[in-house]
């Protein structure tokens, strides 16, 4: 054997430039491998047709060290935790706009928690299946973020739950409840594809394309409405997330320019993207508008800033250099941008006796705010739906849907959304797939559908489940108490064991200060 | 606005998520314990993946080694993020001073010249192997079933990038300054014959299908490979003038003591699951049988490197001993089912 015995003269000590030491210490850690074939090393990138030709095009987005990551990310937890452990010592809770804020929160931990944590295991993935040592290093810090970003909420939330309902089972929740398979299935959707659709689809399309559609608002309802620990968390997410945007862009950018085969096979990626990731944000868009009683920006405002202005206006001029058109059935969305959050909130209105958070109708002051957002839409259309409900409370009563909803087999939103430019027609495809029929929300759905047949009809949906007796028996109390739903989670808020409680903790206080 | 009951105790309606409350009773738990338990999802997945069609997006049957409940095994560390930055962030510090003591003074590149050659040409090198060691356990922060398990692979693979870039800073300081030990080390993991064997093993542990198996692989080099470099030739180190190595090693050895503390509890409570104990003692001897005795003929090779440098330390003498106690403390393990 021979080890070589010259030693480095010693001489000063020379900086390395910055880029070429980050380079030592991340991708030239990786070696071509002499004893196994590549191929069987990284089993999983030929399947989807994209062709990368040289791996070391990949630009790091961003320069961590693990030791500064450390340093970083720990000082950003001592700073949050103390803002939680101090909201908990001091009751925080109570200093809320009101109780029933905290059904945007519920919807967050159902709904948004699970992602982070999918997003934590299958960043995983890519840390273990892309060929390039620099993206796999830039997923593996992002896997890492998004366990924290999954941990950290549930510990921000932890102390809600102990004085409210709807938080107690988020995990199961998530894997049951009919509303909540609309975000699970998304996630599904992009971890069952191969490793560079999961990167288009959730580091580009959901991190960069829509992430102020789908989790700004949740933060920035946080802040209005005294919800001191969310505000915080989403501050502190704040810089984990601007290296996932940078992530995102650096991996649509890699993939277009490595091959001019890359272009379609993406711009199909970013059509079926756009509106899986969009249909989901009208579960957003229904919290923005109507959950938050102090509403902080219209989705319909939200809508034209952060995607017609900043996506349609910014980006994607620049990507059509590289060939890539805005998404297809973008003008679908842009045509119902003054209906979408009033109809996915009538349904979860309406069937909120199954879900785990409460709803009300709007009152005066709300539906105020919502004509002046909707001057096209408000009073023409659906202040006659919510006149309607209030009456019917008035007298006493509460209508809620009887019967189960019909879902899109894509989105799984129940079937509720309205034809493009006619809200009086409710919109509804049919595909057939190996002679049976599936029913779709849009066309952007049934195009996403009949694109990949085979996939979607393995859908757990969840009303096909109830009638197949799959959720804990026939009746509305068999699934809830499946769902792990518990008495006064679900339903009106009016009345509601929240409320209820909101109402004395306060009213004592009156008294004491009186 | 202000309200006068903050003074107040409110009756809570539940210490804790359901879930945690079902498995331990209607009390307060940790956070470790809230941001762990039941958090994989487990059921009604949507599609099968399209990169493994026969297996659920989370499945237990990515490995042989299993367990009744996921959830019998917890990190004895309670780690969740924040106590696992906290606590690495502080061992890096601790390196960083350390290098930076060593770089003002430019004492690795100083050391005595057998020091030198051991510290470039087989130290050094294994820069790639943690890097290697790394992929393999980000298979299992992917795979593992339950996130108890998952979230300590994803530990030990950031660590495992961590290792390297200490490994890579002390390359770095050993070059005074420069790159040239580190394309030095590069150019020995893969061309040095005494590096080859390891590199083989590490690359055929890389593309072992069962994530559990090549954890243990790995973890079978690293119960060689830490001990003799990072303990017993740091104590040689100390005798024999090269204080600055054994500054160095002292947060390998760090690192790797707080490793064991999670993999140990991992094996016994594999090997004693009440339902799949004898199937995982089963798959554990033939796992030992695979992979034992490459992993120590792997890091022979590096130390007849080593004691052609430093006779002194008679590293191939201690790496018997050491190959001799794990399979010792391995076969107690699996109930001697080899
Ligand atoms: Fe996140
Ligand atoms: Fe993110
Ligand atoms: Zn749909």
């Amino acid at each position: 054997m021979s080890v070589p015995t010259k030693k480095a003269a010693s001489k000063p000590a020379r900086k390395l430039p910055l880029k070429e030491r980050y380079a030592l210490l991340t991708r030239d850690l990786d070696w071509e491998p002499g004893y196994v074939d590549r191929e069987q090393l990284f089993p999983h990138t030929r399947y989807e047709g994209i062709k990368i030709h040289d791996w070391d095009g990949w630009q790091d987005p961003f320069r961590l060290t693990v030791d500064a990551y450390y340093k970083y990310q720990v000082e950003k937890d001592k700073r949050l935790y103390a803002v939680l452990d101090g909201f908990a010592q001091s009751q925080g809770h109570l200093s809320l706009s009101d109780a029933s804020y905290l059904n945007a929160i519920k919807l967050f931990i159902q709904g948004v928690t699970p992602l982070e944590y999918a997003a934590h295991r299958h960043f995983a993935y890519l840390a273990r299946h892309l060929e390039g040592p620099a993206p796999r290093f830039a997923a593996l810090c992002q896997s890492v973020d998004e366990l924290r970003h999954c941990q950290t909420q549930i510990h921000t939330i932890s102390n809600y739950n102990k004085y409210y309902g709807g938080f107690h089972s988020w995990s199961k929740m998530h894997d049951r409840v009919w509303y909540l398979s609309v975000p699970k299935s998304l996630f599904d959707d992009a971890m069952t594809a191969g490793p560079f659709e999961f990167l288009i689809s959730i580091s580009f399309s959901f991190e960069y394309l829509l992430t102020n559609l789908l989790f700004v608002p949740f933060m920035s309802g946080a802040s209005f409405n005294g919800d001191m620990p969310t505000m915080s968390f989403g501050f502190s997410a704040q810089s984990d997330e601007s290296r996932h945007m940078t992530l995102g862009l650096e991996a649509i950018k890699f993939l277009l320019e490595q091959d001019e085969g890359n272009v379609p096979i993406i711009q199909d990626w970013i059509d079926k993207w756009f509106w899986r990731a969009y249909r989901m944000s009208a579960l957003v868009a229904g919290m923005m508008d109507y959950m938050l009683p102090k509403p902080v920006m219209s989705w319909r405002e939200a809508f034209e800033l952060y995607f017609e202005e900043q996506m349609l206006g910014g980006l994607f001029p620049d990507l059509e250099y590289y060939g890539i058109q805005p998404p297809r059935h973008v003008n679908d969305a842009i045509a119902e941008k003054d209906h979408l959050s009033h109809q996915v909130y009538k349904i979860l209105h309406n069937f909120s006796f199954a879900a785990a958070f409460t709803t009300k109708t709007p009152d005066e002051a709300h539906m105020a705010w919502l004509a002046e957002q909707y001057p096209d839409s408000f009073d023409q259309v659906y202040r006659p739906v919510w006149e309607k409900h209030r009456k019917i409370e008035a007298d006493g009563g509460r209508v809620f849907f009887q019967g189960l909803p019909q879902l899109c087999q894509v989105c799984q939103v129940p079937m509720a959304f309205t034809e493009p430019g006619n809200s009086a027609q409710i919109s509804f495809r049919r595909s057939t797939f190996r002679d049976e029929t599936f029913h779709t929300c849009s066309d952007g759905c049934q195009w996403i559908f009949e694109r990949e047949p085979e996939k979607y009809v393995q859908a757990w949906l969840p009303v096909h489940q109830i009638y197949r007796g799959n959720c804990g028996g026939p009746t509305v109390p068999d699934v809830l108490a499946w769902y792990g739903i518990q008495e006064g989670d679900n339903g009106e808020y009016t009345g509601s064991p929240d409320q209820l409680a909101w109402a004395a903790w306060h009213s004592d206080g009156d008294d004491k200060a009186v | 606005m202000q309200y006068e009951l903050r003074y107040r105790v409110l009756e809570p309606r539940r210490q804790t998520y359901q879930n945690v409350i079902d498995r331990l009773g209607d009390q307060p738990a940790s956070r470790y314990l809230e941001a762990t338990l039941d958090v994989e999802p487990t059921e009604n997945f949507h599609y099968r993946p399209t990169w493994a069609q026969d297996r659920e997006l989370y499945d237990e049957r990515f490995s042989a080694l299993r367990l009744t409940d996921p959830y019998s095994y917890t990190d004895p560390r309670q780690y969740y993020y924040t106590p696992y930055v906290t606590q690495r962030a502080a061992l890096h510090d601790e390196f960083g001073k350390t290098l930076g003591y060593l770089e003002a003074r430019d004492l690795l590149a100083k050391l005595p010249e057998a020091w030198h050659t051991v510290l470039t040409s087989v130290v050094v090198p294994l820069r790639h192997y943690e890097s290697g060691a790394q992929l393999v356990s980000v298979s299992g922060a992917r795979f593992a079933y339950g996130t108890s398990l998952e979230q300590c692979c994803t530990f030990a693979a950031f660590d495992r990038i961590g290792n390297a870039q200490m490994l890579s800073r002390a390359g770095i300081a050993a070059g005074g300054g420069t790159a040239e030990a580190l394309k030095e080390a590069k150019r020995q993991w893969l061309d040095g014959e005494h590096l080859q064997p390891l590199r083989r093993l590490t690359e055929e542990i890389m593309v072992v299908e069962d994530w559990a198996e090549g954890l243990l692989a790995v973890d079978l080099v690293d119960s060689l490979v830490y001990p003799l470099l990072y303990q017993h030739l740091d104590e040689t180190a100390l005798l024999g003038g090269a204080g600055a190595y054994s500054l160095v090693a002292q947060h390998l050895a760090t690192w790797y003591a707080d490793q064991r503390k999670w993999l140990d509890a991992l094996l016994t409570c594999w090997a004693s699951d009440p339902e799949r104990g004898e199937d995982n003692r089963t798959a554990l001897t033939r796992i030992a049988a695979t992979w034992a005795d490459r992993a120590r003929d792997a890091v022979a090779s590096l130390t007849e490197a080593i004691d052609q440098a430093l006779p002194q330390a008679a590293s191939t003498t201690v790496l018997g001993d050491l190959a001799d106690a794990h399979a010792t403390a391995w076969t107690k393990i699996t109930g001697g089912a080899a």
